[in-house]
């Protein structure tokens, strides 16, 4: 977020949200709190943590993010948790225990004596999880903070990573869905986006015709798009089979754009099929954009007519949050935070399979009117509720009862 | 801290708008979810066994606290059973048996939680099988943790009241007006606790709060009734009418 100041968030969010987070924070200044996960680049936590810790920062805390490093043995393993808390089988021999264990070891010789003396450390996602194991003399709150998908987790896996997670003192999951059996208290807290964002920021339609002309997107044909990393979870090629259905029907061009982030072996492999898939047919543009692509990302979506989501699994889903603060209609996976963000009617339709897909795309072609209403609802939707300044306050408010103690149901401050 | 100064008074108006000794403090909250501690309920029997025994927190949350929680969505019931019995186990009559009750019309938040009751067990007596949800789509019993903070603003005449309320944060109405009801002991909102401590000449405007029926307003729906009632009045006595 290049050092936003959070006044610079007022103009959006108004005076009074930003009034919130300086009350929030008076009683929490000072406090030093380190966040801990896998990669600075790629994947919505590193986003997330992009902004969150300079903003908590400018609200007097002291705030800091650290990263484990790994080689790509370790990535493997994590990215095997990842898969097997999202469902897949994947098998968890002693071997890769002791490579992810031995790992996190490595990491924490460098990092437990910072994490001993915080008073409130959040550990994201799985990769860094272990390091409470191994920091023994820990002085403050530790909190888990899931960002993915566990609803249906592989036992094993889930086994093996509940007896880490049930040490921390509290966890936090994007849906109430995604919380499990844990003997601690477990918060719910969305995602959210940051609308002064590269990715999200307003531009003008030169700068989004440029990055058209760039990759040879005609602006005269309606733009479907999918902007997603390069992974199964994802379907990119249940999207691909969706365009084939409806080409014969409508003329339109599909846009399949996103990355694999630096934890992510597997993405290199599904982008081959993806583009072997696609090569059949010039509507359809592949873009593999790194990391930094935030502009580019911005402008094919504001660009689009539709945005399509159509994940088999998914967390929050931030690119459905991303699309719906640009007024556009979403067509997403019956799954996950999908679920919470688009409401059939209102502001996108839920679709189970590429025909459930292809319907509901040939409807909203159709119905143009439909589509303008269903965007306004979805930015007004977004505007009070899944900006980052709300992201902030659930954050500060945990804390603060952290501190107060969680058995009172009101905490004043 | 700011403080409001005491501003010169129109001479025919009768609410009483002197300072009194208690000024007002204008809090403001922030809530954060937690799951309830209770297994999740997949048919209509296991969440009226649930709702017996889940903390009154949760009652409370399904009830009042949907005011105040993020969501993309704006369900036709106010209340979470009812839009779960309306959408995952598509049944709209009990729906509406549990959507029409008013948490704050009852004795306390115990006997809102047996009227439920109630209604479950007619509804489970009438129907000739249990209805299920979805896989995934269970109730799932969440509270929350509400944190109170000052805002820095205190109101010290009647029409301090009526000025500064549109300024106030869609929470900190929740808090004063709503969640208010749940704390004073004659379940009144904190505005009117506060005006009856000015003496006579400020019933017509507790009446006017009190008759405000909040409980089926979204909350900006309930700050611009509230302005709107309050500024009416206000003009109507400035007016001599």
């Amino acid at each position: 977020m290049g050092g936003r100041s959070l006044a610079a968030y007022e103009k959006v969010v108004g005076p009074v949200a930003i009034s919130q987070l300086t009350q929030l924070a008076r009683d929490l200044a000072g406090a030093r709190i380190v966040h801990v996960n896998s990669t600075r680049q790629g994947g919505g936590v590193a986003e997330i943590l992009d902004w969150l810790v300079p903003l908590m920062c400018d609200l007097g805390l002291d705030a800091s993010w650290e990263v484990i490093h790994g080689n790509q043995p370790f990535f493997n393993v994590t990215k095997s948790f990842h898969n097997g808390l999202q469902g897949m089988a994947v098998p968890l021999p002693q071997s890769k225990i002791d490579i992810y264990e031995s790992t996190v070891a490595e990491n924490a010789e460098r990092l437990c004596p910072i994490l001993t003396e915080a008073d409130f450390v959040i550990i994201h996602d799985p990769q860094p999880a272990f390091l409470l194991n191994l920091c023994p003399e820990r002085k403050g709150h530790w909190i888990w903070r899931g960002h993915i998908d566990v609803s249906h987790p592989n036992r094993k896996v889930w086994n093996y990573l509940r007896k880490i997670i049930n040490g921390y003192d509290v966890s936090i999951f994007s849906m109430p869905d995604f919380a499990q059996r844990l003997n601690h208290p477990q918060f719910i807290i969305a995602p959210s986006i940051d609308p002064l964002s590269e990715k999200n920021r307003e531009m003008s339609q030169q700068e989004i015709d440029r990055v058209l002309a760039r990759f040879g997107i005609s602006k005269d044909l309606p733009i479907l798009t999918q902007i997603s990393r390069f992974d199964r979870f994802k379907d990119p090629l249940g999207v691909i089979q969706a365009f084939k259905m409806l080409n014969s029907s409508v003329d339109a061009q599909l846009v399949l754009a996103g990355g694999t982030a630096t934890d992510d072996p597997e993405g290199e492999a599904i982008l081959e099929e993806v583009q072997e898939a696609a090569s059949d047919d010039d509507r359809i543009f592949v873009l593999m954009l790194p990391p930094d692509s935030h502009s580019t990302i911005n402008a094919l979506q504001r660009a689009s007519t539709i945005i399509i989501q159509k994940s088999l699994q998914e967390g929050f889903g931030l690119t459905v949050t991303e699309a719906m603060w640009k007024s556009k209609p979403v067509i997403g996976g019956n799954v996950g935070g999908i679920r919470l963000q688009v409401h059939n009617h209102h502001t996108g339709y839920l679709v189970d399979t590429p025909e459930g897909a292809v319907l509901r795309i040939r409807e909203l072609l159709r119905h143009p009117d439909k589509m303008a209403l269903m965007g306004e609802n979805a930015h007004e939707f977004v505007k009070q509720n899944f900006l980052l300044t709300r992201h902030l306050r659930e954050y500060l408010t945990l804390m603060l009862g952290l501190r107060r103690g969680l058995e009172h149901h009101l905490v004043a401050v | 801290m700011k403080t409001l100064s005491k501003r010169k008074e129109p001479k025919e108006m009768v609410i009483k708008t002197e300072k009194i000794n208690m000024p007002f403090k204008v809090k403001d909250c922030a809530l954060i979810t937690r799951m309830g501690g209770v297994e999740s309920a997949v048919n209509l029997r296991e969440l009226r066994d649930r709702i017996s025994s889940c903390p009154i927190e949760s009652i409370f949350h399904h009830f009042c606290e949907t005011f105040i929680r993020p969501t993309f969505d704006d369900p036709e019931f106010r209340n979470d059973f009812a839009v779960w019995s309306a959408r995952s186990l598509r049944d709209r009559v009990l729906a509406e048996r549990l959507g029409v009750i008013n948490p704050y019309k009852l004795e306390s938040f115990e006997a809102l939680r047996e009227l439920v009751l109630d209604i479950l067990d007619e509804r489970l007596s009438e129907l000739v099988y249990i209805p299920w949800v979805p896989r995934g789509e269970d109730f799932r019993f969440m509270r929350s943790v509400t944190v109170v903070f000052d805002t820095g603003l205190t109101l010290e005449t009647v029409d301090d009241l009526i000025t500064q309320l549109p300024n106030m944060s869609y929470s900190s109405i929740y808090y004063h007006f709503i969640e208010a009801r749940r704390r004073t002991p004659d379940k009144v909102d904190d505005f009117t606790e506060w005006l009856s401590d000015f003496g006579s000449g400020t019933e017509e405007l507790q009446h006017i709060l009190k008759t405000v029926d909040f409980y089926y307003l979204t909350l900006p729906e309930l700050k611009k009734t509230l302005i709107q009632a309050l500024q009416s009045r206000k003009a109507e006595v400035t007016h001599g009418r």
